[in-house]
């Protein structure tokens, strides 16, 4: 009874801390929609904090009117999907030989991996690499680098190795080869590993910045995030000289506000359906190393 | 078994980099051959400028902006699209490009890169350049202040490397409610006196009539920034709140450990703890502070004059007040010269590739004589009809920024070497009648603000003699004291505690370099 009412409390207390905790979360992107949805007289006189002030949709109305913002979203879920399916693939292909103890220069490859993982190319010789590759200024940049990540292929390489071996000799038995033995029994049964590891490269692949930042020129080509970035830094206009009045109902606070929600609804979308993975994936991998 | 190891390890490695060679050779030839931009059939040639876009579409070959400079100027521009990012983006990728052998034909240096591409021989001894091929540039840009770029050759030769962003007008001043003091039947205030009484009047008398006791007489941004006008009446020299070097005592002196410094903050304190600035001064930032402005709250603040007509449209659209603003004259305080900063050099504003291809490098002269004749200056300004500009009642006005269909006027002398009449003809000429009122406060203001502007001595100062010391060119230990002395929070005697400090840490050695700097400039 005792021991009962005392863990009531425990578990009222512990709902309070992290209700206080989600509230401090939850207050400065209310004060962000809140912008969002207001005019620009009352964001330029500081008086919006929770709630929208002079409720109007001209920003969003802004916002989804531009096509180019538009265009690199798509190109972003584009280069996402395609990205992560591709390094699943990829992965997948070098993680399999590589947990077989039978391929004879495993160790020297995985050696190879290791050593990428460790030391990261310094950024003129990277650049200098990319380049020479054709990527410079090509929008495959947003994809292939990423595509194999030696961290992730040394989670799949441990998951494939707890891989039965019973059922694969039984399989070998059958006349199966090592193709169909990867695409139609290891794949198939590894659905935990394949969907953390996409978690993991779709998240580095959306979010990514430095690397389009580095490597296009061409404005078309930009992702998501180099385009918020553009809406989002306080840039000072040196001349302001006369521009014909300004008779939006917006400014660069309210669009940056919009923008910002713009970019981040998709990731709350997806992020409660696939969130049990990410705890998951952190497991796997962890204990045997 | 370990031998082994290693020597596939070796093997693998050799291969991968065999591999990786040969990949990048035949790919580098080819790319070479793509950007080498050719001689046009009419004999007009193509150059690469790089320079500041904040998010405006590149100048690509055949593009209006493209075929607009090479009508204008005689030169095809190609200007690519760097991302800025604050400067730190575009100065990685201008590295890059230089160390992949691709430097561009004429940019824009930043955070000094022109010191080590000078005395790598990278970019062109200008020296003798310029007065040959580009006379506009060597007369847009007045005499001493070559003198100073001379002395500032990385080289120690007295060459001139870069091209010097300029203004040759004072830019600052503190500004006045000038409706306000006419409502309260004040006078202007020209003593110190005067003003600390009309700034308590501003806030006991409710100047702006909404029966609040809302209005903040006075005020600044956070890290002391943008509250000059309270440091000019006691001669220091500030700018946008960094402390410069002029002359104190004879010497080439940091402001911020001058006694003049010391009596500024002492005044700042007792401002800001009699209700008279901003309780949240050091908390405003641009938006804030500008929001506090155009809700018809400040009475006096400190900024570009000629940005005035944008807190006034502002001001007049949120609240229906037509405000009037004065420049405030520098209150005069015992034993004290009072002015504004007036620096004439801006960072340095162009270099030209030391190139082997005297094609290019012609080009790239005309191109700089031609943007620095000022009859162009109007037109760059103006840009492509249709795109930046549109003509209305037979008058050129500037469309509204659209980053997504402008290309970058990145050709801009008309604001990097700024002159007191050209951007006043601007505002004259482009303004509407909507916006005449705030305009011609503007100009009046902008002559009036000529008064109290002084040129520092230590205008043009290399950045180069912070090197080692960051901290004393972030001046973190300034701020952090400045404003606990303003907060009140320190006692006015820890003023002296902070020069000590400072000079322990590398401003002894930094005062050394800017004087020798100094003598070399004057010699």
């Amino acid at each position: 009874m005792f021991e009962a009412r005392r863990e009531k409390i425990f578990v009222f207390g512990i709902t309070i801390v992290l209700i206080l905790f989600s509230i401090i979360a939850l207050v400065p992107l209310l004060s962000v929609i809140a912008t969002s949805f207001s005019s620009k007289s009352a964001v330029d006189m500081n008086l919006v904090t929770l709630w929208p002030k002079q409720f109007t949709l001209d920003s969003w109305g802004y916002i989804i009117d531009r096509p180019d913002l538009w265009k690199s979203f798509f190109l972003t879920l584009v280069t996402t999907l395609i990205g992560t399916a591709l390094a699943l693939l990829m992965t997948a292909l070098l993680a399999y030989p590589l947990s077989k103890p039978e391929f004879r220069w495993g160790s020297v490859i995985m050696i190879g991996v290791v050593v990428a993982m460790i030391f990261k190319a310094p950024i003129v010789p990277y650049f200098l690499t990319v380049r020479a590759i054709g990527l410079y200024d090509n929008p495959l940049v947003l994809i292939i680098p990423h595509i194999l990540n030696p961290f992730n292929l040394i989670i799949m390489r441990t998951f494939f190795k707890q891989f039965s071996k019973e059922l694969e000799e039984a399989a070998f038995l059958e006349g199966c080869g090592y193709f169909r033995m990867l695409f139609q029994m290891v794949l198939p049964l590894s659905k935990a590993v394949l969907a953390t590891l996409a978690l993991f490269y779709g998240v580095v692949l959306w979010n990514q910045f430095q690397h389009p930042l580095f490597f296009l020129q061409n404005p078309d080509w930009f992702p998501l995030q180099i385009k918020i970035r553009q809406f989002i830094t306080d840039d000072n206009v040196i001349l302001a000289g006369v521009t014909s009045m300004i008779d939006q109902n917006y400014n660069e606070r309210t669009l940056r506000a919009a923008t910002v929600i713009f970019a981040i609804v998709p990731i709350i979308m997806v992020y409660p359906f696939l969130q049990k993975y990410f705890v998951k994936g952190a497991m796997i991998g962890s204990v045997k190393g | 078994m370990i031998p082994k190891k290693t020597a596939l390890l070796l093997a693998a490695v050799i291969l991968a980099a065999i591999a990786l060679s040969g990949c990048s050779g035949n790919a580098n030839q080819s790319k070479n051959t793509n950007q080498n931009h050719t001689n046009n059939i009419d004999g007009v040639v193509d150059i690469e400028v790089w320079g500041t876009n904040i998010g405006y579409k590149p100048i690509t070959k055949g593009s209006p902006l493209y075929e607009f400079y090479k009508e204008k100027l005689g030169v095809g521009v190609i200007h690519p699209y760097v991302e800025w990012n604050g400067g730190t983006n575009y100065l990685n990728q201008l590295n890059l490009k230089i160390a992949a052998n691709e430097m561009p034909d004429m940019f824009t240096p930043q955070q000094g890169i022109e010191d080590s591409l000078a005395k790598n021989g990278a970019i062109a001894d200008l020296t003798e350049l310029l007065p040959e091929y580009a006379p506009n540039v060597w007369e847009a840009i007045p005499a001493e202040m070559w003198d100073v770029v001379k002395a500032n050759d990385p080289t120690g030769q007295g060459h001139i490397y870069y091209i010097p962003g300029s203004v040759d007008y004072g830019r600052y001043a503190g500004m006045i409610r000038q409706d306000w003091l006419d409502k309260l039947n004040l006078q202007m205030p020209t003593t110190q006196d005067e003003y600390v009484n009309v700034l308590e009047a501003f806030r006991d008398q409710d100047p702006n009539g909404n029966g609040q006791k809302d209005e903040i007489p006075t005020g600044g941004r956070q890290e002391t920034r943008w509250m000059d006008h309270i440091f000019a009446m006691y001669g220091v020299a500030m700018f946008e709140g960094y402390p410069e070097w002029d002359l104190y005592g004879g010497e080439l002196t940091y402001a911020a450990v001058t006694p003049n410094m010391k009596a500024a903050l002492e005044f700042a304190a007792k401002l800001y703890k009699d209700g008279l600035m901003d309780k949240e001064t050091l908390l405003n930032d641009k938006a804030k502070w500008d929001g506090k402005i155009t809700s018809d709250k400040v009475g006096n603040y400190f900024h570009w004059v000629e940005h005035l007509n944008l807190n006034l449209e502002n001001l007049a659209k949120n609240t229906g007040v037509k405000a009037e603003f004065s420049i405030l004259p520098i209150p005069k305080v015992e034993g004290y010269e009072g002015f504004y900063t007036w620096k004439r050099f801006a960072p340095p504003q162009w270099v030209v590739k030391n190139s082997k291809d005297e094609t290019k490098l012609k080009a790239t002269l005309k191109l700089l004589n031609n943007m620095y004749d000022k009859d162009n200056w109007k037109d760059l300004y103006l840009g492509v009809e249709g795109m930046h500009y549109t003509m209305k009642d037979g008058k050129a006005i500037k469309l509204p920024d659209d980053k997504s269909t402008m290309e970058n006027q990145v050709l801009n002398p008309y604001s990097s070497s700024a002159t007191l009449a050209f951007t006043k003809d601007l505002y004259n000429d482009t303004a509407s009648d909507d916006s005449k009122w705030a305009i011609e406060q503007l100009t009046k203001n902008m002559d009036e603000a000529q008064k109290y502007a002084k040129v520092i001595a230590g205008d043009g100062i290399s950045a180069s003699i912070y090197e080692g010391f960051p901290d004393i060119n972030n001046r973190t230990l300034f701020v952090e004291y400045a404003a606990k002395i303003i907060l009140g929070q320190y006692p006015i005697s820890k003023f002296d505690e902070f020069v000590e400090k400072w000079n322990k840490s590398g401003g002894e050695e930094v005062t050394k370099r800017a004087r020798e700097w100094y003598s070399k400039v004057h010699q």
